[in-house]
């Protein structure tokens, strides 16, 4: 008995059992996989900032562990050194300059921030009537009632978070130094021990391949950080130089913002520009501080000078995939995630480079084909 | 005194005698290493093991190390024109193999394949770049050994040169 397609009744009872199974067995293995990434996901949620900040300090003193572990030092010791060395740094500033007056600098910035919002509010808000004198169809949107919630939502923000954040910091600065200890010490080992579990056919390929990205990867790194903190630098000396407030704040928002290409910088400036148009209005210095955050820093020492020198060519990113990663890295994990999106951007175009060039020059079966394709 | 060789095997074997250092101290290159570097090439080569009729590699891929056999058997051989194999030699524990992909890239020109189950121990180059960095001057012995090994091959080659001319040398007359 057949009916119109063609199948036996049995055949059909047959398929509708396997399509069932499968849709059946394709649910559950898909709400196991989603309950696994999310048990995954809150497990792992506290461990993204540590271990990212531990690999990037690991990076940073590879270097140095190298230089002293070549004198024929062990590289278990060498690490302590170096961590001896920082401490006892950062143990002598404090006892040089004394500690920072955290209380009072919270104090200011809490008195100080609503401050300099209302005045953005205030031009903003100018600029807006300006606006709607030109463009009557924008009357109804009300851009001083967006930017105030935003002020009011971010000073709550900094008034609870801060002893939850001074928490983090202090979890942030026992698991760094212990996490990039481990990564100093050990990521040969484990890298090693990942790639040896490649096939035979495929070792010496994978080996060299990993050895092109992890040297690529560490000078980029290397290079970024490097670039952002002689930023930050040049930024806080220019800045020092005025009258204006919490330049050094400034400067760090100028240098963690110089890791994002092209918006960053921009971004970072705007805080700088605002507090320098409060505090000193428009003179003589407000020149100078935009000259400092545009012409020095930027344009000078930045793209004329570090650029060409710390960062190569091979990295780059074309912009579009910069602005893509910002807003995709914005969406994951908000202004932490607009900061790295780009980075981690550019070190996946670094891998997809390597692995394309590698199979490129050493395909291991281009003998088998010619030019075009063709089977040999 | 014990004459069956089962119990040697068992106590004369000394757990040192099947360390890898051991093994490497074994190998002519490595002859002239003291312990503490014997212990440092341990740390920078790669054991691979592979089973009969596997290919280690063929000839044209793009390699980066050298191999030396530490048990088992391993055949080098070039492929013709006409897809036959050509046997140009077999190696057994001790040999080494691939020397020349380890300073440069360039391809293999022959083909290895393990005719037994093999071990063979991997030094590769982007391992030796690392070691230069960190610890140059072990590396630096363990290339000179290297070097010593190869410089002896390419006076043997030459001189085996030279006799063929000579040999030959009464044909062109």
């Amino acid at each position: 008995m057949t009916d119109s397609t063609g199948f036996r009744r049995a055949q059909v009872a047959v398929m509708y059992l396997v399509l069932t199974t499968a849709i059946a067995s394709g649910i559950a293995i898909y709400s196991s996989a989603t309950t696994f990434t999310t048990l995954l996901r809150t497990a792992t949620s506290g461990l993204f900032l540590p271990i990212l900040l531990a690999m990037i300090v690991a990076f940073m003193l590879e270097p140095l562990v190298n230089l002293i572990e070549n004198r024929g030092i062990h590289r278990t010791f060498a690490i302590f050194i170096i961590y001896l060395l920082f401490s006892a740094t950062i143990v002598l500033l404090l006892i040089i300059v004394g500690p920072p007056n955290w209380r009072g600098m919270m104090q200011a910035l809490k008195a100080d921030v609503p401050r300099y919002i209302s005045f953005a509010i205030v031009y903003l808000t100018g600029l807006l009537e300006l606006a709607q004198q030109h463009f009557p169809f924008i009357a109804h949107y009300n851009l001083g009632d967006h930017l105030r919630n935003f002020s009011q939502a971010l000073i709550g923000a900094i008034l609870v978070q801060t002893p939850r954040s001074a928490m983090r910091i202090g979890s942030l600065l026992i698991l760094v130094p212990l996490f990039s200890f481990f990564f100093l010490r050990d990521s040969r080992r484990i890298m090693r021990g990942l790639i040896s579990l490649t096939p035979n056919r495929y070792f010496e390929m994978v080996l060299d391949i990993y050895a092109h990205i992890s040297w690529q990867l560490s000078n980029f790194i290397r290079g970024r950080i490097i670039e952002a903190i002689i930023v930050g630098l040049v930024v806080w000396a220019g800045l020092a130089l005025t009258d204006i407030r919490y330049a050094p704040i400034l400067a760090v928002v100028a240098g963690i913002s110089n890791l994002v290409p092209y918006v960053g910088p921009i971004f970072g400036m705007l805080p700088g520009i605002t507090i320098a148009l409060v505090d000193l209005g428009v003179g003589p210095q407000f020149w100078w501080i935009l000259c400092v955050y545009i012409l020095i820093a930027q344009i000078i020492v930045d793209n004329m000078i570090l650029i060409p020198i710390l960062i190569s060519k091979v990295s780059n990113l074309h912009p579009l995939w910069v602005i893509m990663a910002i807003i995709m890295g914005g969406k994951l994990y908000g202004i932490l995630g607009m900061i790295i999106g780009v980075p981690i951007a550019s070190i996946i175009n670094i891998v997809i480079l390597e692995i394309r060039q590698y199979r490129r020059t050493f395909n291991p079966y281009n003998r088998y084909f010619s030019s075009r394709g063709k089977m040999l | 005194m014990n004459p069956n060789p089962f119990w040697q095997n068992i106590f004369r074997n000394q757990a040192n005698k099947q360390t890898l250092a051991y093994f490497l101290s074994q190998v002519p290159i490595f002859s002239k290493l003291t312990r503490r570097e014997l212990k440092f090439l341990e740390k920078i080569v790669h054991i691979r093991n592979f089973e009969a009729d596997e290919m280690v590699f063929s000839a044209g891929d793009i390699g980066s190390g050298m191999y030396i056999i530490r048990s088992g058997e391993i055949q080098i051989f070039s492929v013709d024109n006409n897809g036959k194999e050509h046997d140009q030699a077999i190696l057994d524990s001790g040999d080494f193999f691939g020397e020349v992909a380890l300073t440069a890239t360039r391809p293999r020109t022959a083909g290895a394949r393990a005719t037994t189950a093999t071990s063979l121990v991997g030094l590769f180059r982007s391992d030796i770049l690392e070691a230069t960095i960190r610890h140059p001057a072990p590396t630096a012995k363990i290339l000179f050994g290297l070097n010593r090994v190869l410089a002896d091959r390419l006076h043997h080659c030459s001189q085996q040169l030279e006799l063929l001319q000579k040999a030959q040398e009464p044909d062109h007359d």
